[in-house]
């Protein structure tokens, strides 16, 4: 039976990690992402804040790019093509920014140094109000609790095989890819999920202090203490950071285009800096009105 | 004649030596090419064919081999070309209609030590004896409601093998023969069940005049519940049944109609009145997950809960035949041709309670209440818009993520289960007493 495959509710944190790729073995069988919470990801429900968007085709033939906030400072990166006609005319009229809701597939792409990206290609974009973003973040929350849940007996179990999680009680699909994102990946960090989950519920419940104790060092790092975009700032970048990001950026800039962030992103690694904090630092930056990003994948000084 | 054609005739006189002169061969050729235009390759397999009888010992293109053996457990629904030995534990002889040519076959159960199996001998050229142990050579097998059944047909061959003592057969359905089916809950009726005894209460009885085998017949249809479920019934026999008893129903048989499983009561049905009070589950529609659905595959009157996750091509403002109320594309009609199409709204939505996603279509009445826009002003905004395509995208921002539970049967097809909503209600969720049950089970676990 060729059921429709269901729409995932994740959270750009298990999404972006979801790295590896189930191929389809054969003719009309679908691809998944695997996620490190062991969903089969082949399609997928988000909503956030549509904060970018660029058309890097062209005008007859438009390729859209754009980049969703979904909690905290979670991003995920969207791509409209040709293929996705009804998705590229709304997002042709789309504000940025603009609360959204996407219904489309999961993509990934690994570059030369297998580095590998998850986007989604939407089928449908729709403007939302902030009680169906609610909505969403609930639904999210709770089924990424569930999947958090469901992989910590799973690791607990004797035999992790699909066979023996089938036989520990595990529906056929769970135990599928509870069993396969544990060969693949090993045990998950679940902090990041959890944190995800923390800042859905400061959201959806602004009067308590919700707190869920994460670890100190973790709780410590800014985009997890807001819900907010942009409240984040400064706060836990130092001044060294941005200015060793800055440098960067002339180094690396090498035809007035600005620098590619890839490469950034690697040479920042290499000075200690995450990807996440990197994340963080650039945001400040342009924030502070330092760097700009001329397209999605470049950042350049100002 | 070119150069591949000679360079066939040398080859095939080769192979054929004997069998056939190279002027047939010449002829032939010639026919299979230029006249019935068949590729080099299964020509000259064909010539080769129809010469050369023994095949086995030819460089040959085809392998016929011999039979296989073997046990009816062992039977695939597959095999082109198979030998069982078995015992006839059923047999009867029936006249069937082959394009209005009438014909006599003759079908049974066939045992072995593994299992049973049915048989049809698609002639009564041979009729097998009841208890009676028979070889049925080159036999092929199919597959029919996922149960392998042999076939005997022209090459095919069935052979008494009285030297042969089987005893212990086992069944592979137990409810077969006269054994009593076991008794089951409605509700729990699925549609790879095959024989059961239900108790029930019969909701409603409409006989109906329909023909078998060129005979008037009148059958009974209607619905039969318990405390678990209600499903669909046919009686092909008339069991006096009345609305409102109470039956026990044994040794119905299971046949489903796209995953909705249907009750029927044939042959070896037996129907007692029975004394116990069956509470009804007429009033509720059965809550069921999506998971719990694409199990059973169908049912009536199930209840479904989850988000509207996306909606699809087909939805919004649609055109419709005016006599076969089918939705037609520009005013044209797939079986009517050009007619005056009929205004209709409809929303085909997917809705996914997180178990599973299941395709749920809307009509007029309830999409104008989930959506707030008539079927007038529809019209309207697409008149105004120039594009009725931009109902269908309004609609989509206004019920996607809503929340809703659907009403009505399910049917399953390859692109898995539908429900077709006989009523929709919204069902907002309380995020803050959700959100604030997660946090505390969260935290609790911490």
């Amino acid at each position: 039976m060729n059921a429709r495959e269901t729409a995932w509710r994740v959270f750009s944190s298990e999404l972006n990690t979801a790295t590896f790729e189930i191929k389809a073995t054969e003719e009309k069988m679908p691809s998944y992402q695997l996620s490190r919470l062991g969903a089969m990801i082949n399609r997928v429900l988000i909503t956030g804040v549509l904060t970018e968007k660029e058309n890097v085709g062209t005008a007859d033939e438009p390729m859209w790019r754009g980049r969703i906030q979904d909690v905290a400072t979670g991003m995920i990166y969207i791509n409209v093509g040709r293929f996705q006609p009804v998705a590229a005319a709304v997002l042709a009229t789309l504000e940025v920014p603009s609360l959204v809701t996407v219904v489309g597939k999961v993509k990934s792409y690994t570059t030369e140094d297998q580095r590998t990206f998850v986007s989604v290609r939407p089928e449908h974009i729709v403007t939302v109000n902030e009680a169906t973003q609610k909505v969403w973040l609930l639904e999210t929350a709770q089924s990424t609790w569930q999947r958090l849940v469901a992989m910590k007996k799973a690791l607990s179990a004797d035999d992790r095989s699909e066979a023996g999680l089938t036989a520990a009680g595990f529906g056929p699909a769970a135990a599928k890819g509870l069993a396969a994102a544990i060969a693949q990946y090993g045990t998950p960090d679940s902090e990041s999920f959890l944190k995800s989950v923390q800042a859905a519920l400061r959201t959806l419940l602004p009067d308590k202090n919700v707190d869920l104790g994460l670890p100190e060092d973790l709780a410590d790092t800014p985009e997890e203490m807001s819900s907010e975009p942009g409240e984040a700032k400064a706060e836990g970048t130092t001044e060294d950071q941005e200015d060793a990001v800055l440098s960067l950026l002339d180094e690396l800039d090498t035809d007035g285009k600005g620098a590619p962030r890839e490469d950034l992103e690697r040479r920042a690694e290499a000075d200690g800096i995450s990807s996440m904090e990197l994340e963080e630092i650039t945001n400040s930056l342009m924030d502070k009105g330092l760097v700009y990003e001329p397209n999605l994948r470049y950042l350049k000084r100002i | 004649m070119d150069e591949e054609f000679e360079k066939a005739v040398t080859e095939l006189s080769a192979q054929l030596a004997g069998l056939a002169t190279p002027e047939q061969i010449r002829t032939e050729l010639d026919k299979f090419l230029n006249v019935y235009k068949v590729s080099m390759n299964a020509a000259k397999s064909g010539i080769t064919k129809k010469y050369k009888k023994d095949l086995s010992t030819s460089v040959g293109t085809f392998v016929t081999g011999n039979a296989v053996a073997k046990n009816i457990a062992d039977l695939q629904g597959t095999e082109m070309n198979v030998d069982i030995v078995g015992k006839i534990i059923y047999v009867e002889k029936r006249a069937i209609n082959v394009k209005g040519i009438p014909k006599n076959i003759v079908s049974g159960i066939l045992g072995d030590a593994t299992g049973t199996v049915p048989f049809t001998i698609w002639s009564d050229e041979v009729e097998p004896a009841k208890g009676e142990v028979y070889t049925f050579r080159a036999a092929y097998t199919k597959k029919w409601n996922d149960k392998v059944q042999i076939n005997i047909g022209i090459r095919g061959k069935v052979e008494a093998t009285p030297d042969v003592k089987i005893d212990n057969i086992t069944s592979s359905v137990p409810a077969s023969g006269n054994a009593e089916a076991p008794a089951v809950k409605i509700g729990d009726i699925t549609d790879t069940v095959r024989n059961v005894t239900v108790t029930g209460k019969v909701l409603s009885v409409e006989p109906r005049n329909i023909t078998v085998k060129g005979e008037a017949k009148t059958v009974y249809g209607g619905l039969v519940a318990d405390e678990s479920g209600k499903i669909q019934y046919t009686a092909w026999n008339d069991f006096a049944l009345k609305e409102g008893e109470t039956y026990c129903i044994k040794n119905a048989y299971i046949r489903s109609w796209k995953g909705i499983p249907q009750l029927n009561m044939g042959d070896r049905c037996e129907v007692a009145k029975s004394a116990a009070t069956v509470a009804v589950a007429t009033a509720t529609d059965t809550a069921r997950t999506v998971a719990e659905i694409m199990k059973v595959g169908g049912g009536l009157d199930i209840a479904v809960t989850g988000l509207i996750v996306d909606l699809r091509t087909g939805s919004g403002l649609i055109e419709r035949c005016p006599q076969c109320n089918r939705t037609v594309l520009n005013g044209e009609c797939r079986t009517h041709g050009q007619v005056q199409p009929v205004m209709d709204l409809r929303l085909k939505t997917t809705v996914d309670d997180g178990t599973g996603a299941i395709s749920i279509v809307i009509g007029r009445a309830d999409t104008e209440k989930l959506t707030g826009i008539t079927l007038e002003q529809a019209q309207k905004m697409a008149a105004d818009l120039g594009d009725p395509a931009t109902v269908e995208n309004r609609m989509a921002a206004l019920v996607l993520l809503k929340r809703i539970t659907a009403k009505g049967n399910v049917m399953s097809d390859d692109f898995g289960p539908q429900l077709n909503a006989r009523s929709i209600e919204p069902m907002p969720t309380d995020i803050e007493a959700e959100a604030e049950k997660l946090y505390n089970e969260v935290e609790a676990s911490l």
